[in-house]
């Protein structure tokens, strides 16, 4: 294979040491513990809310970045708290397929998925050679003629685990993983010329019910509404959608 | 704001006047005034209201509410006490003293009064000069004192206005001298502390004029509100950021053995604000740090967590502990060598410390243990052995955020050898698989998902841990079992590359193609 982007994590994982931690006195550490110490000095230590505790700690803490920001690439929204995270994940950053369920954590990613996905529009350009497969990543820009290669392109340019497979979101299960293996092995030399999607398990009833009942778990607007240009031409579903073919 | 009840400290919003221009008014003031009031809460300066000697006949205020109208009254009422003053100085001859501390008692009383003296009136009708001149030589006591008690309150507030006391300060510390009056010395001592608590740059001048010896020497008696006020002002002179202070300080004579008496005998109040000093000679200087690890403190330390339930004494004592923890590894390897009675004793109380109700507490008793189990195997076991696993456990679960991520150094640090040169460190897999087996991978795998950086790299490196060290190949079902594949997955849409990577790393290699296979 070209370009195997090995980080070699064997060497470069930071394995856990254990090391003795030292603070400065006016690290952000000690910081709650300066406060109660001047509150109680002032007697005033029980009068006050959680809240006006939390208030009063940020101002003795310098430190800016105190303010949680949400890590997620392109989210960037502030959190009021760390607690708060899991909550605007939720809220945020699993947007699920009405057609198939996987989640995603980008509205564009989930866009990106029913298009790959469940629109038989999008492989037939594919079929006449458009480059129609986007990188994943925001602002990359770059377009590709088959899952593979944008695949790789992730790997080599993006450093995604190399089992990072976008089809597939979802983690297989036991059996499922078997029966991939199986298939790999049976079918290795059709990797190269198959590169088409095809919508595992579903059956066509009911990809053309759900299709038209479309939605995003997320309340932002949507880029994703069902006035996409080829909207329309899902209603030729059972024609257009392959029998499930072998998978890679 | 709402709260008007008598033991608050807050001022009553404007009550008369009606119309918009008012209304407004109104609500700038109680913006003002409760940035006001949180600025004084988190100060390290304190307003004294009632006198070193507690003063007799000054009926302090039981509500601190002063209106619009009382505050423009009171600010009123200061500057013609300071133009009273001003006469009283300028006076000659048989009743001119008196005058004097008369003046300087009224405008004491007048800056006394509330939680927000009417300082800026003061330092604006010119009473900084006057103020100075009361301070000379050879005047009474009586003046001496009233002069540096209004002092005190005028530096007990906004930065601007401790600094006003510059001019002041050569005198202030003259009369820390042991030729003072002890209530002289201490209303001084109080004034200085102030000042020292405003920043780096007045604790640099205060250094520059010699501040700290005679201070220290204020520490060394037995008994005596001057000890205290001399403990808490110290602990504000010397608390940096540079060292150099507190390296000083520990090389006056008799300090440390002050120090030692002190923490084994004196009343709580003093023992606090000595252990305060403690926790700044232990945190900033490591020449203290030597001297004080080869005393009897540490044995005082614990002694005094195992015996208190007060908070403000626990929380210095603990830190300082923490301290000479951190700051010297002759600590754990000569004194608290594991099987000895002191390093029982330590483990217990800082189990103590992990019962509490209190945040601070529990946090830092944690951090102290981590680095404790970051010292030898023996270490290691005699945590581990301890009642403090399953308590952690419970506290990776329940307790709040930086709690758990304390607690999550302790429990990595019990699963890992000493760091021995490069490579990775070995596992301790009894420890290992026994914490894991007590519930504790989910807590990990929660800090995987936290949006904090540190913490979500203690949660991957102690999920390699498990997925590496669990016998029979047990970690990568445990971790997915758990959801660790999906908390990890998170990671390929996240910002920071190096948890990225790390995620990527472990997906990679423990979840791969070939994952589940031989089942």
């Amino acid at each position: 294979m070209a370009m195997v982007v090995d980080y070699k994590h064997e060497s470069s994982f930071p394995y856990w040491t254990s090391v003795c931690r030292r603070f400065e006195p006016d690290s952000p550490f000690f910081s709650s513990g300066n406060l109660e110490r001047e509150l109680l000095a002032k007697q005033v230590a029980l009068d006050l809310t959680e809240d006006e505790r939390n208030q009063l700690e940020k101002m003795i803490d310098n430190d800016a970045s105190r303010s949680v920001f949400c890590p997620i690439v392109g989210c960037g929204a502030r959190l009021t708290s760390l607690e708060d995270f899991e909550d605007h994940y939720a809220a945020r950053h699993t947007a699920s397929c009405s057609v198939c369920s996987r989640v995603y954590p980008t509205s564009r990613l989930l866009s990106i998925h029913v298009s790959e996905a469940h629109d038989s529009f999008f492989q037939a350009k594919v079929a006449r050679g458009y480059a129609m497969y986007e990188c994943l990543v925001e602002g990359c820009g770059l377009k590709f003629k088959n899952y593979k290669g944008r695949q790789q392109h992730l790997v080599d340019k993006h450093k995604f685990p190399t089992s990072f497979d976008f089809f597939n979101k979802a983690h297989p299960s036991k059996k499922k993983r078997l029966k991939n293996q199986q298939k790999r092995r049976m079918h290795k030399k059709d990797e190269e010329t198959s590169s088409k999607m095809e919508v595992e398990n579903e059956t066509i009833d009911g990809l053309v019910s759900a299709v038209s009942k479309l939605s995003t778990s997320d309340s932002s607007p949507s880029n994703i509404s069902f006035g996409r240009r080829n909207a329309r031409g899902l209603t030729f579903v059972p024609r257009s959608i392959q029998p499930p073919r072998e998978k890679k | 704001m709402a709260d008007d009840s008598p033991a608050s400290h807050r001022r009553d919003p404007i009550k008369s006047s009606v119309g918009n221009v008012a209304a407004q008014r109104r609500r700038q003031n109680a913006v003002t005034v409760g940035k006001e009031r949180r600025e004084s809460l988190v100060r390290a300066k304190r307003l004294c209201r009632v006198g070193a000697t507690g003063d007799g006949d000054v009926p302090v205020e039981e509500s601190d509410m002063i209106t619009d109208e009382e505050g423009f009254l009171l600010d009123a009422q200061t500057s013609s006490a300071v133009e009273e003053l001003k006469s009283a100085v300028a006076c000659q001859g048989k009743g001119a003293m008196q005058k004097r501390v008369n003046a300087l008692r009224e405008l004491r009383r007048l800056l006394s009064k509330s939680e927000f003296p009417p300082v800026e009136a003061a330092l604006k009708a010119g009473a900084i000069p006057l103020l100075v001149q009361c301070l000379s030589f050879g005047s009474s006591d009586e003046q001496l004192l009233e002069a540096a008690w209004c002092l005190t309150n005028i530096a007990a507030g906004k930065p601007e206005e401790t600094k006003a006391l510059l001019p002041a300060l050569p005198l202030l510390i003259a009369h820390l001298g042991e030729k003072s009056s002890l209530p002289v010395a201490e209303q001084c001592a109080w004034a200085l502390g102030n000042v020292a608590g405003e920043g780096e740059e007045l604790r640099n001048v205060l250094l520059s004029q010699g501040a700290l010896p005679p201070l220290a020497r204020m520490m060394l008696p037995n008994k005596g509100s001057t000890v205290r006020t001399a403990a808490w002002a110290l602990s504000n002179l010397i608390k940096g950021p540079d060292p150099k202070a507190a390296t000083e300080l520990i090389k006056v004579d008799g300090v440390l053995d002050a120090i030692l008496r002190h923490l084994r005998k004196a009343y709580e109040e003093l023992a606090t604000e000595v252990a305060w000093v403690v926790v700044y000679l232990s945190a900033l200087s490591n020449f203290a740090t030597g001297i004080l690890v080869k005393s009897d403190v540490l044995q005082l330390l614990v002694e005094r967590l195992a015996a208190s339930n007060s908070l403000q004494l626990l929380i210095p004592v603990l830190r300082s502990l923490g301290n000479l923890v951190a700051g010297d590894s002759h600590t754990t390897s000569t004194v608290l060598v594991p099987g000895h009675e002191i390093t029982d004793g330590v483990v217990k109380v800082l189990v103590k410390c992990l019962k509490s109700d209190h945040r601070v507490l529990k946090k830092e008793a944690a951090w102290v243990l981590s680095n404790i189990a970051a010292g030898s195997i023996e270490h290691k076991q005699c945590i581990y052995s301890s009642e403090a696993v399953p308590l952690l456990l419970r506290l990776l679960s329940t307790a709040p955020f930086d709690i758990r991520k304390e607690v999550a150094y302790v429990l990595g640090n019990l699963c890992v050898a000493p760091t021995a040169g490069e490579g990775k460190p070995n596992l301790i897999e009894e420890h290992l698989v026994s914490l894991v087996q007590r519930g504790c991978l989910s807590g990990f795998i929660d800090l995987v998902r936290s949006a904090d950086i540190e913490a979500a790299r203690l949660g991957l490196q102690f999920t390699e841990l498990v997925l590496r060290g669990m016998p029979n190949g047990e970690g990568p079902k445990l971790v997915e079992q758990e959801d660790g594949i999906d908390a990890m997955e998170r990671y390929q849409f996240h910002e920071n590359e190096d948890l990225r990577n790390m995620a990527n790393g472990l997906v990679d290699k423990y979840f791969g193609e070939d994952y589940g296979i031989d089942e």
